[in-house]
């Protein structure tokens, strides 16, 4: 298959994995923190760290859409999906992130009309085929998934849809990675940048971490040896003394973005002051709303939303997870209370979440096998 | 929806929507009028697609899908620049 067989190849990942053990000094702990949640289930999916020396370690940071929503957020989703004549639609994974009462699937047994859709698009067309009922759609996602919340609402507005509505909590990566940037429990070597962000926002918004924190950054793709070429790229940038942002998707990623989804956001979506994080708290400027202009398309405008504010589980540490301080074996709940059949906390719900990802693909073990 | 599901959509071991992934396709047809695409993921399985971010697209051509909307046109040789 072309674009997928070429960077699964086990002899050049052999050669790749050899570069990386010739560029790290034996006496150096190297953290590098993958930042997209779908770099993870990569990771333990193909089993990329199998083949890093024993010192190079991978970090999962926040980029799991899923994973960051709070536990509030989802009682607002069931509190809309709960009144009468709405169709919720979401993605599948957020079907099952728990709230504080449940979640929106076990709303959907108790009788409330929630739906699974595999794009905002299809949400539009329900309300298009039900145009007596509300429909609404929760938006989850950071920048790679916006622009399509983005192209629905401006097709909503041009086909006048009246009966769609947008619950917003779409993401932007760069403040929590400033953020865990600016964290002191945290020590890190560099970053592996999110592939698929960045074909939206390019390059460009991540020259703040080698500018202003001094760590380098490798944009990579999603097969296996995408990810350790990145590797090798931010150990050679660190052997070589260089600091600065890389683009190892090329194939993909253009440094200035897609200016056409970058203009579609912008004329859709205006920044919320703060936004809550799953484990994170309150971020500054990080969440996406609707803008004044497609205020008629708000949900949150158009009905009354609790906005509950809801504290996690006292158990579940999805926030030391999400910012790499603990691995997910060392939660308290891991494997244990905390299963993808029951999920405590968000990181367990998705695949792409770390938790989900060590339990699903094997890795309960305390200490790592070493090559 | 129903049928076979489309290459954008979730896998039971992997919700490419929610992963934030995204999914190479080819260009079968291209409905230009109505800003959207037939295309078909290396398996055969065929997704309308929604073009406006990437237009003019010509039929052939290779395109990253997240959400049912192309993000992204992929070069024929691009690989290589990797």
């Amino acid at each position: 298959m072309r674009f997928v067989d070429e960077f699964r190849d086990a002899e050049l990942g052999r050669a790749v994995s050899g570069q990386i053990l010739s560029l790290v000094e034996p006496g150096h702990h190297y953290k590098i923190m993958e930042v997209c949640g779908g770099h993870t289930h990569s990771i333990y999916k193909y089993g990329v760290d199998d083949l890093l020396p024993a010192n190079v370690e991978l970090v999962h940071g926040p980029g799991c859409p899923v994973c960051v929503i709070p536990m509030g957020r989802v009682d607002d989703g069931i509190a809309l999906a709960e009144l009468p004549g709405v169709i919720f639609t979401c993605f599948g994974d957020m079907m099952r992130v728990p709230g504080s009462h449940g979640t929106l699937l076990e709303a959907k047994a108790a009788g409330a009309d929630v739906r699974m859709v595999y794009s905002p698009l299809d949400a539009l067309r329900i309300a298009k085929q039900n145009p007596d009922r509300e429909v609404v759609f929760f938006a989850i996602g950071f920048e790679t998934t916006a622009p399509s919340t983005a192209l629905t609402l401006m097709r909503a507005r041009a086909e006048g849809v009246r009966n769609f509505s947008c619950m917003c909590s779409h993401v932007t990566i760069v403040p929590p990675l400033r953020a865990l940037l600016e964290s002191p429990d945290l020590r890190l070597d560099g970053f592996i940048g999110p592939g698929h962000v960045s074909t939206v926002v390019g390059a460009r918004p991540f020259e703040f971490i080698p500018a202003s924190y001094g760590k380098p950054v490798v944009i990579a793709g999603f097969e296996p040896l995408d990810i350790l070429q990145a590797i090798a790229m931010i150990l050679g940038q660190l052997a070589e003394g260089r600091c600065e942002v890389e683009n190892q998707y090329k194939r993909v990623v253009p440094y200035e973005g897609n200016l056409r989804a970058l203009e579609a956001l912008e004329e859709v979506f205006e920044l919320r002051p703060h936004f809550e994080w799953r484990g994170l708290g309150f971020i500054s400027h990080s969440g996406l709303r609707l803008s004044d202009a497609y205020a008629d398309l708000d949900a949150e405008r158009r009905f009354s939303v609790p906005g509950v504010r809801v504290a996690d589980p006292k158990a579940c540490q999805c926030g030391e997870v999400l910012k790499g301080v603990i691995k997910p074996w060392e939660c308290k709940v891991f494997g244990t209370a905390c299963t993808p059949e029951r999920p405590i906390g968000t990181c367990m719900v998705s695949s792409e979440g770390a938790c989900a990802a060590y339990y699903n693909l094997g890795r309960f073990a305390r200490e790592r096998e070493v090559v | 929806m129903s049928g076979r599901p489309h290459a954008y959509a979730c896998k039971p071991d992997h919700c490419i929507t929610c992963g934030d992934d995204a999914v190479a396709m080819t260009v079968v047809r291209i409905d230009g009028a109505r800003g959207l695409a037939l295309c078909e993921d290396p398996d055969g399985a065929r997704a309308t697609v929604e073009t406006a971010l990437v237009d003019p697209l010509r039929a052939g051509d290779s395109v990253l899908v997240h959400a049912a909307v192309a993000i992204a046109v992929l070069e024929p040789h691009a690989w290589e620049a990797t």
